[in-house]
Order: structure tokens, then sequence, then C-alpha cells
């Protein structure tokens, strides 16, 4: 029944954009986003999940330093001018610029930096995640960021790791925002470090600050007149939530709204011939792939798995399933980050996977289960790997459900095959992508490293862990450059649990009308510069 | 006050409080054995597993399940219905900003519901087996039986894209929000003590399209039940002594078959009515409207279970309420009740 619905709504949305009258045009001093805010939970820095909030915060909070737009492996000056690493690449220096202030006119200090990331390791929420990996603790965060005097930060580094990671990890929304130290200890409720009142408040250097949030609303910025930057063309952003994706659509094509974040495929391709908006695809972060569990014992075989690598259709699936969602990637590193080796070039090929099911004692295939969260291109891509799978005998029963029944069942590790999504490049350093899908430092189900892939898929192998550690502290970046295509070439001859078939993409609609939209792949895309043509 | 009358009362009283607590049990119960985990939700796909246990102690999830039972009944006890996972503020104000626009959106759509609904019922009776009775069927059947997101959405294509007739998605067009003082919640209200009649006549925009598409689904519902009560009046032998007694066409209808069948439309009405504020979350999500409903539902898919079980408790309320006011109105509409 639905897809005679979804056919003639087609048709009368095609109808209706022929016999559109005027548009219904934003002010030109106000910039209207629409997307579905379903995941945003808080506007704490500290505490937020998901990319929703982080599109957000880009436009309240500043850090340090920030990742190009245009160039992810560059990194820009933000509130620090400039930074320097020390000898050993123990230390990292930043020295600030003068004269930044945030919204409530107090100056912008390095007693504020050294507090906005002592309480990201005190509150232990969501966005710890990233420094913790690399041995910051609330214990330790005391001696290791410090401030020697009011426009100098200095970080030591708990471990011994690329000094790069942690500059772009002050990069990211969230672990590197700079909270106003002042505002939010005034705010303070129970020692919550503010954590309560900047649910729903801000206290940011950045362009805009947070005029208000209502839940599955609507966000409210208001230009920031206290920002130390060029000041922005838009007065205020008003950020929608609009749950669905036709309905983003109607009202991009009215003009009613100016950016839509959160499309589905089948309205971006609609949009493709309209001349008054513009559809821009950028890369994301992390992969699609498919995993096994290494806790089946058909799939500790590594034929078997070898066998499954040739049963992925990369080039069907790129065409039909992934457009404004994914590209072909078959390497572990994302493409454009450095060290990422060119793609192998992974076909379907059904004899050979055939073969390779023989040797490995399944001649005639087994039957397995095939995990996929129920939601766009999920509910494409499961049937179709299942498709493949059938070729060489492998009969997969299909079951969705909510990321809660699928991830969670990945994280109790009590799963056979599963097509998902994940696998880090938040950060354009090949740690980060190597460090999500494949690295494991205890396999044991006590460790409970859920937020390993490689832990969750039960793959442990002592030599790749080590290979990425050594990558890491490497400070030669060539050679370092050389290690992770090493890792990346013994990645591919020992066939891990999780075989990449795609790396994710964002799509963007936005009015043709609209300029200086620079989006970022890091999902912070700030608004601060753009304006609009009319 | 006779003992009578307080045995009636004590016992309704009873009955009262136990369905609300049956309902209490079963929602928790359903919530928590739903594969949703809040603290997941909290805490992101990314977190450790000391971030999570940390945010699971914070909440009360790492408690087995009587307990956290006991937990919530004893605050509701202290009037206290706790904190929304999803918004970070205490759901009493989160209800207290939705039900408003909820309100506003059943209020008209029941207005044009029963409005052309009851009238169109009893022509569709008084013709029976008529081209309009055929017709008015045939329509009412569409508005009932056409999933209700499919009509929101082609009633947008409609009239707000194509005939720019209505405003688009959300309660007000984005340059209004927040130029009216909001001191009750409803936008309409707001905006006539404001004296702002801009703001009130692009809230009417916003609202037409929703609400009388809901109203069409209800409508659908009033028109048949009122045909069928109507029909079963209309048979009646009393109709044909009336009609013998050369009293008119139109007097016999409404002065006597519809007198009789007031009673049970009043409970219709208030029953859709009902179901209209809880039950509008399709309309509300494809129309982007921030009501009941919409936040209702989006707090159940993330166990957000303070905000759920007090919007169930709600509906409880008002169900119970409805049903209550429709005893009521029987009593003074129907004189044997008395």
């Amino acid at each position: 029944m639905k897809p005679i619905f979804n056919t003639i709504s087609s048709i009368l949305i095609g109808s209706a954009l022929l016999m559109q009258p005027a548009y219904a045009e934003t002010p030109p001093n106000m910039l209207v986003v629409g997307f579905s805010m379903n995941n945003i939970l808080t506007l704490d820095p500290a505490a937020i999940t998901g990319k929703e909030a982080v599109q957000v915060l880009a436009n309240i909070y500043d850090n340090l330093v920030s990742l190009n737009a245009a160039d992810r492996s560059k990194i820009d000056p933000q509130l620090a001018e400039s930074w320097t690493v020390g000898d050993d690449n123990s230390t990292i220096t930043f020295k600030l610029r003068e004269g930044a202030t945030f919204a409530s006119g107090n100056p912008v200090t390095s007693a504020d930096v050294v507090w906005s990331l002592k309480r990201v390791m005190k509150l232990n929420l969501a966005q710890s995640t990233s420094l913790k990996t690399h041995g910051f603790t609330a214990a330790n965060a005391e001696e290791n960021f410090t401030a020697p005097d009011e426009h100098t930060v200095v970080i030591k580094l708990p471990k011994k790791v690329d000094p790069q990671i942690i500059i772009m990890t002050l990069c990211l929304v969230g672990p590197g925002s700079v909270l106003d130290s002042k505002a939010v200890t005034e705010q303070e409720k129970d020692g919550d470090l503010g954590n309560a009142w900047l649910t729903n408040n801000s206290a940011g250097s950045g362009p805009f600050k947070l005029e208000g949030w209502r839940s599955n609303e609507r966000v409210t910025l208001d230009r920031n007149d206290e920002y130390w930057g060029d000041a922005p063309a838009m007065r205020r952003i008003i950020m929608r939530h609009l749950a669905e994706s036709q309905s983003q659509r109607l009202m991009l094509e009215k003009g009613d709204i100016d950016i839509a974040y959160s499309m589905s495929a089948a309205d971006l391709k609609a949009l493709e011939n309209n001349e008054d908006v513009k559809v821009q695809t950028i890369g994301g972060s992390g992969f699609y792939y498919l995993a096994v569990s290494m806790k089946d014992e058909k799939f500790k075989n590594q034929k078997v798995r070898e066998a499954l690598r040739y049963l992925i259709d990369y080039q069907g699936l790129n065409d039909s399933v992934l457009p404004y969602f994914g590209k072909f990637r078959d390497r572990p590193i994302q493409t454009g980050i450095s060290g990422a080796l060119p793609s192998i070039g992974y076909k379907l090929d059904v004899e050979k996977a055939k073969a390779l099911l023989a040797e490995a004692g399944y001649p005639n295939g087994f039957s397995t289960t095939l995990r996929a969260i129920s939601d766009t291109p999920f509910v494409n891509l499961a049937p179709a790997i299942q498709a493949t799978l059938a070729q060489a005998g492998i009969k997969a029963e299909i079951i969705t459900g909510s990321g809660d029944q699928i991830y969670g069942a990945m994280r109790e590790r009590k799963f056979e095959l599963i097509v998902g999504r994940g696998g880090g490049g938040q950060l354009p350093h090949p740690d980060s992508n190597l460090r999500s899908i494949v690295y494991n430092p205890d396999n044991s189900d006590e460790a409970k490293l859920t937020n390993f892939q490689g832990w969750r898929t039960s793959f442990y192998d002592e030599k790749i862990n080590k290979m990425i550690d050594e990558a890491l502290v490497e400070a030669n970046p060539e050679a370092q450059i050389k290690k992770y295509e090493e890792i990346q070439t013994y990645y591919a001859d020992m066939v891990p649990a999780i075989q990449p078939f795609a790396e994710v993409v964002d799509s963007v609609g936005f009015r043709a009308d609209i300029r200086g939209l620079e989006l970022n792949a890091s999902w912070s895309t700030e608004l601060r510069t753009v304006t609009k043509e009319r | 006050m006779s003992n009578e009358r307080l045995f009636a009362f004590a016992r309704q009283a009873g009955t009262v409080s136990a369905t609300l607590i049956g309902l209490l049990v079963l929602t928790f119960c359903i919530g928590r054995l739903m594969p949703v985990d809040p603290v997941r939700a909290i805490v992101g796909e990314e977190a450790d597993q000391a971030t999570y246990e940390m945010v699971a102690e914070r909440i009360g999830a790492h408690l087995p399940l009587y307990q956290q039972f006991i937990r919530y009944v004893n605050d509701l006890t202290h009037g206290d219905f706790g904190v929304s996972i999803r918004t970070g503020q205490p759901v009493i104000n989160d209800i207290l900003h939705v039900m408003p626009a909820t309100i506003e959106l059943a209020t008209f759509a029941i207005i044009f519901g029963a409005g052309f609904g009851i009238p169109l019922g009893i022509l569709a009776a008084v013709q029976r087996n008529k081209p309009a009775d055929h017709v008015i069927r045939f329509a009412t059947l569409i508005g009932h039986s056409m999933p209700i997101f499919w009509t929101g959405m082609i009633g947008l294509i409609i009239f707000y894209a194509a005939l720019d007739l209505v405003g688009g998605g959300g309660r007000l067009s984005d340059y209004y929000v927040g130029l009216v003082p909001d001191r009750t919640g409803f936008i309409l209200i707001d905006a006539a003590i404001a004296g702002d009649w801009e703001v009130f006549a692009d809230a009417v925009n916003h609202l037409m399209l929703p609400a009388s598409i809901l109203g069409y689904s209800s409508m659908a519902y009033i028109t048949r039940m009122t045909r069928s009560f109507m029909l079963d009046q209309l048979n009646q032998e009393y109709i044909t002594t009336a009609r013998v007694k050369g009293l008119s066409k139109s007097r016999t209808i409404w002065h006597h078959a519809f007198a009789n069948i007031r009673v049970q439309l009043v409970t219709i009405v208030a029953l859709a009515y009902g179901g209209l504020l809880e039950g509008a979350v399709l309309i509300e999500t494809v129309f982007s409207w921030p009501g009941f409903g919409q936040y209702m539902t989006s707090n159940m898919l993330i166990g957000d279970m303070n905000a759920v079980m007090t919007c169930v408790l709600l509906v409880g309320v008002i169900f119970i309420a409805l049903n209550l006011l429709s005893d009521a109105l029987y009593k003074i509409f129907d004189p044997r009740t008395r």
C-alpha cells in the first residue's frame, strides 16, 4: 500500500511545483535551517551525542583550533593564534589571541580553556570519550591542562601519542568547546558544573548565542554582538525540527527554509532538477560495513570471512542504494585522510566466494542472521546483501529493529552478521578510523569495551593492535604514513571482522541564493559566513 | 448527602483510582520491557562503560524494575513528576507547553468534525439510500480509511505548496515567533490578549489545515454514528405517529428524533475529542506541530519514562473526565437518569 501512496504523493509534489506561485521567502538577515532534532537531548557541549547537536553548537562555541572546511587535513587557528609542540612530543602549547570575549562580555582567558577541558573530564559524559582514549582522566586533568599565564595553555600528554591527534580532538565541538567559566560557575547547582543550566543556555564566544531551545521544536540563535571576529550577516538563525524529509523538501522548495540538513535520498534526488535549490554532498565520518562476530564458529574461519568479502555487490550498492548516503570504499581508512591507500576494488565474485566456502568446509553454505536497523539506507542494504549471500548458499535471515536493538546486540556481542555504520572518522587522522574499527586492547567479555567496534565483533589480533599503537607514536611524518599503509595492507590480508563497502557522506540541500555556505565534513558547519543574494 | 449517594461516589472514586493505578503499572512494565535504553540515549553510541554506568546510577536505571517503580510512585505521591531525559526540564513544565498546542489543534478539529459531521449524518439518514446519502457515506469513508499522515502530506502539497492558501509546518511563521508574550501557551489567546491580529491571523493560517484534516478524519466517525443513531430513531413508531398527526418533517426530525440522540452524540463527540488530544501524533509529525502526541511518542522512543508515565496518566485522567462529563450531560439531557 505504501509505495502507491508514495508514488501518488511524488506525482502531486511534481505537479504542485509546476503550478507554484510566488515564493514565501525568509527575511534577508534571518537564516532558517530545517532538520530532525530528535537526537538532541541537551546543548551542554560536554554531554551532547550525535551530529545534530554539533550542527547547532558549532555556531555558538569557539575552540582553540578548528578543522578547515575545504581541506580537512588543515588546522586553522580560532581562539588560539598559534601553537607549538614540545620537542619530545609530550606537550602542546597554545597562545591565545588578544581581545576575544564571550557573549557575556567576559574576556576569553587561558583559565577558561583549562576549566572547560577539566569540566569535560570531570563530568565524564559522552564527549569525554575522545580524550579518555588518549589517557586523559578526571584524576590527571589538573596536572595535564594548565595555564601558566592568561594567554597560554599547556597540554601535557599523559600517554605517548601523535600530538596532532590531540590538536584535532580539540577542533571537535564538544571536547574542545571553550566555555565562559565565570558565567557557567554562577549557574552551578549541586556541583553539576553547570550541566543543568547549559542544557538550554549557552556560554560561548562564537558568532551566535543561544536565544532559546525548545526540544523537538526549534533552536533560536541570535547574533553575538560581542563576537571577536567579523560580524555575521545574519541577525538570527532559526533551526527548526522538521522530522519528515518531505516537509523539509516542501519548505525548501517554497523558500520557507533556507537549508535542509536531513533529507532522504528520494527527496534529494528529486531536488536535483530544481534551479532554486542546490544539493551538495560532502565527506562524512565512518563507513557502511558488513561485520561478523568472531564468537561464531563459522566466522572465526578466515576463509569464510574472505568469502563474505566477495559476496558484497560493491558497485551495485554504490549505484542503487547509497547515493547521498555513502560512496564506495573498501579500506579501513577514509579517503582524503593522510596515509589512506586507494581502494582495492573488491567486486562481487560468487565463484570465488563459493570456492573459499568449500575450502572452509561449507560447500553448500550455511544459515545465519543479518541484523540491520530499520532505517534508510539499511532497509535497502540488508536485503541486497542477503541476496548476494544467497548466491553462495548462505541463508541469512534479516533481523531489523531500533538502534538499541541492533547495535545493542552488537555491544553485547550477541549477533552473527550485521550491516551497520560506524568506525570513527570524526578526526581526519587514520588512528580515528582504525582505533574504532579494528583495535581491541582486551578481548574478554568483562572488559566491556563497547566503544571499540573491534571488541564488539570479538576480533582480537595482537599484531594489529601493536601496529596501530606504534603508528600513532611515530614522530616522523613520512615514516608514520608508511606505517599506516602497512596496516591497511595487513588488514586486507588477514580479513578482520569488519569489511567496509562504502564511506559515509552527508548531503545538504539549500536555496540557490545562499552564498558562503562552507559545509564542514565534521558536521561543524559554521553559518557565520552565510549571506543571501536577494 | 444520602448514604446511597455517598456510596455511589465512593465507588466511582474507587474505580477511577484503580483505573489510574492499573494504567501506571501497565505503562511502566511495557515501557521498561521495550527494547529502548534511556541511558544509551543520554551517553550516546561511542561512550565507554564507565560513563554508561555512572549515568545509569544517576537516573536510577541500575535498580531492579520494582524498585524503580516504587521510586517513581513515591515521587508521584509527593507531587513530583520528575525530570524529562529529553528536555532536561520538569515533565510538568513540558506538558504545560505542549498541551495548549494540542488542545488548540484538537478543539478546532472537533468543531470542524462535529460541526459538519452531525448535520451530514442527519442528512444522510433522512435521505437514506438517495444520492445525497451515498455521496456523504463515500466522502466520510475516505476520511476514515485514508492514513492521516498521507492526507496531511497531500494537504500540504496542495494547499501549502501549490495554492499557497495556508502556512506550512509549525504553529507560526518563523518571523512571528516570540512576538507576543507567552501567557497561556495558546497562541490564539495570547495574540488576542496582546491585540496582535497579524500574529493571530498567521496562527489561524497554520492551524487551519492540520485541524481540518484531523477534523475530517473524526468527522467520518461522527457522521456515520449520527446516521445510524438517527436511522434507529426514524424507524420508530413514534415518528410515524408524529408525521400522521400532521407534524412537519423538519419538526419531527429536529424536535423528536434529534432530541433523542443528543445524549449518545455527546458521548461520541467527547470520546472523539479525547482521542484527538492524545492521538494526533501523525498529524503533529507531518505538520511539525510541537504537541502532546509528538512529545509522548518521541519520549517513548528513548525510554524517557518520567515523561511517558505522566503523559499516560494525563490521558487516563482526560478520558475519565470526559466520561464523567458525558455522564453528567446524560443527566441533563435524559430525564430518565435524573
